[in-house]
């Protein structure tokens, strides 16, 4: 019994590759993919998805907008008042822009499905946060 | 084989050399006309580490400054030559470090500098409909004015004049998963010649950080390239740190390593899975692939994304790691660790394997040393650089860890230095979460940076990563250069691939783990 | 009248040319999702039941592209070359008796089984003259692999070949396939082992794979290939990866033979030939994901060192059993 199980072990560990045994395991262990688009997948805590901006909070500074590397915060008016209006196809979603915000009236969503085949689609226009939703201006 | 005896500021002073100690470097020497060269020399004669690890242009006005920057076995110097705008010459080093071949022809490209006695001049990043006499680099460059010539439409000849066949790797070729080309020249299955061309996709990142402040620089040099962003980001914020003369919370630069380490340790597996594809083993490639992915959910649980981390900024980092995720952190990577040895048991044991990579693409140490290749290309030829090491930065200094060198210098071994530096990865992150200081994660720094200048150098995945950052006294930076391992090393790609089969160069090609969007910035 | 309606039944239907298309996408399912497994992942999932309909899918895909043909290419054969490979393969499959007889019935002929295989030696000449008529360097590299590769093992398939052939006594495949009633993977293991590794060179599946060697030479012979002659190219590959199995399973595991248990016999025969033929495509697709690709001259000095040297051997060892031990038992 020893010893051919000795010769085994050492077989394996010198000479057999061990992917031979590897490759017949996962024959019957789940796939480690995932079925994405049918099964979602939730990002981590504190990941940068898209933006949500809190009209309430803005006190118009414009800091955001100066900041923001990739040029993607256009300050617009609403209702006689400069707001960021969010440009998210140029947006690289650094979050310098909530970062150097005063009053904390940029925040971060766990979205991330953003594609679309319409460009205005990705405009976030400043808007009253939908109280409903919790999620402000959907585009 | 580091031999610390050697002081350069003595061999330099020997040679009556204008020396400033401490600047740019461990010296900063000033070399006019030509006198470059004997700088070089006298380095070169008493260390045969030393190599150059990029060359700098830049418009200082009336004259264009041309740094060499050199590394010893102990020290970093800068060699500091200006050549006049209007007639900007200088003699080569390739004759002395064949490998500063392309960082001449960059800097004749971006800035007009001739380097006399050059062995094969000529376009290397610029596209080739730019016009002459036209230099992006230059501060009077005015981006609207250019006037491209129009595009050549002479056919591309398939053979040469010797009847063998060229076979175009790139700029789109499902083994370049980035465009640049390489034209392989073949005579049957054996490789002829290789001629590079890079610059297919490049974005003039050098200039662009000249138009956006520090702040926002760190998110621009970061994506230059995806796979070691926050290698990037970290060579950039400490350049500016150094002059700025900010000294970071000691949190912060434990939490900078452990970002640097998720970082080498999706590089790694992505290119020991990429080695797999090339050398048509599927299978690798799907299971190192499988045991990359935990480790980029956790870089998004630690910085917020899955790949451009975008956390480290100037005096610190902008996000603290929570003590609720170490666990997690420590649980996903002794799960990594348990995979290892069947990696391992698969590059020792594996024939198919051993068969594609042993003896493929093997680079003498002489070679390496010659042509200054950098990190696990190096290290796979037995040379033992590794920055983290020679000049430690943020906390590794303080973290034990070994420096892993093959001497076989071929695939397999390149290979295998990144297999062991998968383990490595893994012990420094666990170290430093287990002493991960208290404190501050980032301190105050103004936005405007005083005039000044500095080099510093990162260990990348890939190798040394080198920036060199002037300011101004603004908020922007003067000039931004950077240097990225891969542009260092396809100079080994070359010279090893000539004399092999054709179906050896993917393989010896991506066991440089190539990045092209580093290379073309 | 009924005859010829029988016949055009079996050419057209079943066992003939529809059964085999079928049977060829459901076996290219199989060697996805098989593949898929042992490499952790899901394969073909959404399309049909557990994706069974992806190969049809993506052979329909395939139909609705655009057809680019080169200019400098060599028109007529580039055009016909991936048909003809195709209907030379699905007409190499007609002679094996997948329902217990052949396609057409009363096909069979005495040496059936040299035609048969001087069949697989048109189809890669076939493969080879679409890459060459392709004028583009990848595809000339690729075809000269297809050549290199193919002459080399095309040999020691020959002589593995006979192995059966002389157990049975006979170059005919029904008569080989009919003496097996001890199947002849029992009688000759080492025969079974060396031929389906050669099956693997011949086609190109991995470690063998070099003349598509995507990382090298893009798609090889395939490179300038798109649209509806793509589909017929790629199909022509899948054709010949169920015709190798066939094959295999004819020789060696004793093709349509097994128990009946009710019903017709014709039935039962093509369900056991079809879990044969899954068997060996299960086996040689395990081969394919434990090993890289090898390369050309690697390839080429295993034939000649090895396969030839131990396929002669085998050989000898075949016949001296076939005429000196196994009379006896
Ligand atoms: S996340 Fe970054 S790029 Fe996007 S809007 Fe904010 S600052 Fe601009
Ligand atoms: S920085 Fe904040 S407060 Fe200022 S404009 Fe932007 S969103 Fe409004």
């Amino acid at each position: 019994m020893g010893l051919p199980y000795g010769v085994i072990s050492m077989a394996k560990k010198n000479f057999l590759s061990p992917i031979f045994s590897e490759v017949l395991n996962h024959l019957f262990k789940k796939p480690a993919t995932g079925k994405y688009p049918f099964v979602k997948c939730t990002p981590a805590e504190g990941f940068r998805g898209r933006q949500v901006f809190d009209i309430g909070l803005c006190v118009s500074c414009g800091l955001c907008s100066r900041d923001c590397p990739a040029k993607a915060i256009e300050m617009v008016d609403v209702n006689g008042k400069k707001r960021p209006m969010f440009l998210l196809d140029r947006c690289i979603f650094c979050y310098q822009c909530a970062e150097s915000c005063p009053r904390n009236a940029i925040k971060s969503t766990e979205i991330f499905e953003l594609a679309t085949t319409n460009k205005s689609d990705l405009v976030l226009k400043p808007q009253p946060l939908d109280q409903k939703a919790g999620v402000s201006n959907v585009a | 084989m580091a031999n610390n005896d050697i002081n350069i500021l003595k061999v330099l002073e020997a040679k009556n050399f204008q020396i400033q100690p401490g600047k740019l470097g461990t010296v900063a020497i000033q070399a006019g006309g030509g006198k470059h060269r004997d700088a070089l020399k006298a380095l070169l004669e008493v260390d045969e580490k030393t190599a150059v690890t990029a060359i700098t242009g830049i418009d200082l006005g009336d004259n264009i400054g041309v740094y060499y920057h050199v590394r010893t076995s102990n020290a970093f110097a800068t060699i500091q030559c200006e050549v006049p705008k209007d007639k900007p010459t200088l003699a080569t080093i390739t004759d002395l470090v064949p490998g500063a071949a392309f960082h001449e022809l960059e800097v004749t490209d971006l800035l007009g500098v001739v380097f006399v006695g050059h062995p094969s001049p000529g376009r290397f990043v610029l596209p080739d409909t730019w016009p002459e006499g036209v230099y992006p680099l230059r501060k009077d460059f005015k981006p609207s004015e250019i006037k491209f010539n129009p595009p050549s439409t002479e056919d591309v000849s398939l053979s040469d004049d010797r009847g063998l066949v060229k076979i175009v790797i790139g700029p789109h070729h499902p083994a370049l998963l980035e465009p640049e080309k390489f034209a392989v020249l073949v005579d049957g299955e054996t490789v002829k010649n290789v001629e590079p061309r890079i610059g297919y996709v490049h974005r003039g990142v050098e200039k662009a950080a000249e138009s956006k402040t520090y702040l926002q620089g760190v998110y621009l040099v970061e994506r230059i390239c995806g796979i070691c962003n926050s290698c990037h980001a970290t060579a950039f914020v400490e350049a500016v740190e150094k002059i700025l003369k900010t000294e970071v919370p000691p949190r912060a630069k434990y939490i900078r390593t452990i970002i640097l380490e998720l970082n080498r340790l999706h590089s790694h597996l992505l290119t020991l899975g990429h080695a797999g594809l090339e050398i048509g083993y599927e299978t690798l490639f799907q299971y190192f692939w499988r045991d990359r992915e935990p480790i980029m959910d956790l870089t998004e649980m630690v910085t917020g994304n899955r790949v451009i981390s975008s956390s480290l900024t100037v005096g610190g980092v902008r996000r603290d790691i929570k003590e609720t995720d170490i666990p997690k952190i420590k649980a996903t990577l002794a799960a990594l660790r348990k995979k290892i040895p069947f990696y391992k048991q698969m590059y020792e044991n594996e024939p198919s394997l051993k068969m594609r990579m042993q003896k493929v693409g093997t680079l003498s140490r002489e070679d390496a040393l010659k042509l200054c290749v950098v990190g696990p290309v190096a290290r796979g030829s037995g040379v033992d650089i590794d920055v983290r090491k020679d000049e430690p930065y943020e906390a590794y200094g303080e973290i034990p860890f070994k420096e892993i060198v093959y001497t076989a210098g071929d695939t397999w071994a390149r290979m295998n230095v990144r297999m062991d530096e998968v383990e490595e990865s893994i012990n420094i992150i666990e170290y430093a979460l287990d002493h991960l200081p208290g404190g501050a994660y980032r301190v105050k720094v103004p936005r405007v940076v005083p005039p000044g200048e500095a080099v510093n150098r990162v260990e990348a995945p890939r190798g040394e990563l080198f920036y060199y950052v002037k300011s101004n006294g603004t908020a922007f930076p003067e000039r931004v250069k950077v240097r990225t391992p891969t542009f260092a090393n396809i100079p080994a790609f070359l010279k090893t691939a000539i004399g092999e089969n054709i179906a050896d160069v993917p393989p010896n090609f991506v066991s440089l783990d190539p990045c092209f969007s580093c290379t073309d910035r | 009248m009924i005859d010829y309606l029988w016949l055009v039944f079996r050419v057209l239907v079943f066992p003939g040319f529809t059964f085999l298309l079928f049977l060829t996408m459901f076996c290219d399912w199989i060697e996805r999702k098989i593949e898929a497994r042992m490499q952790n992942r899901m394969g073909p999932s959404f399309t049909g039941p557990s994706g069974i309909l992806q190969p049809l899918a993506d052979f329909i895909k395939l139909l609705t592209k655009e057809e680019i043909t080169p200019n400098d290419s060599r028109k007529y054969i580039f055009r016909f070359a991936p048909l003809f490979a195709f209907s030379v393969l699905v007409f190499a499959l007609c002679f094996l008796p997948i329902d217990g007889t052949s396609v057409i019935p009363d096909a069979s002929f005495g040496g059936d089984l040299i035609f048969v295989m001087a069949l697989i030696s048109v189809a890669n000449f076939l493969l080879f003259l679409s890459g060459w008529s392709s004028s583009n360097p990848y595809s000339s590299i690729g075809a000269a692999r297809v050549l290199t590769q193919f002459l080399g093992y095309d040999i020691p398939l020959f002589l593995l070949a006979l192995a059966p052939a002389f157990l049975a006594g006979s170059l005919t495949i029904a008569t080989i396939v009919d003496s097996q009633w001890i199947p002849f993977v029992v009688l000759a293991p080492w025969a079974f082992v060396l031929f389906i590794i050669t099956m693997q060179a011949e086609l190109e599946k991995d470690p063998f794979d070099i003349p598509h060697a995507e990382s090298e030479v893009v798609a090889g012979h395939e490179t300038e290939y798109s649209g509806g002659k793509l589909a017929f190219l790629k199909f022509a590959r899948d054709v010949q990866i169920v015709f190798g199995s066939s094959l295999i399973t004819v020789l060696f595991l004793g093709g349509a033979n097994g128990p009946v248990f009710f019903g017709l016999q014709a039935l039962w025969g093509t369900l056991w030939f079809v879990l044969k033929v899954v068997v060996i495509i299960i086996i040689s697709e395990y081969m394919t994901v434990l090993f890289a690709r090898l390369r050309i001259d690697q390839i080429v000095k295993a034939n000649w060192k090895f396969m030839l040297p131990l396929s002669v051997l085998s050989l000898l060892l075949t016949i001296g059993l076939a005429v000196w031990v196994y009379p006896m038992v």
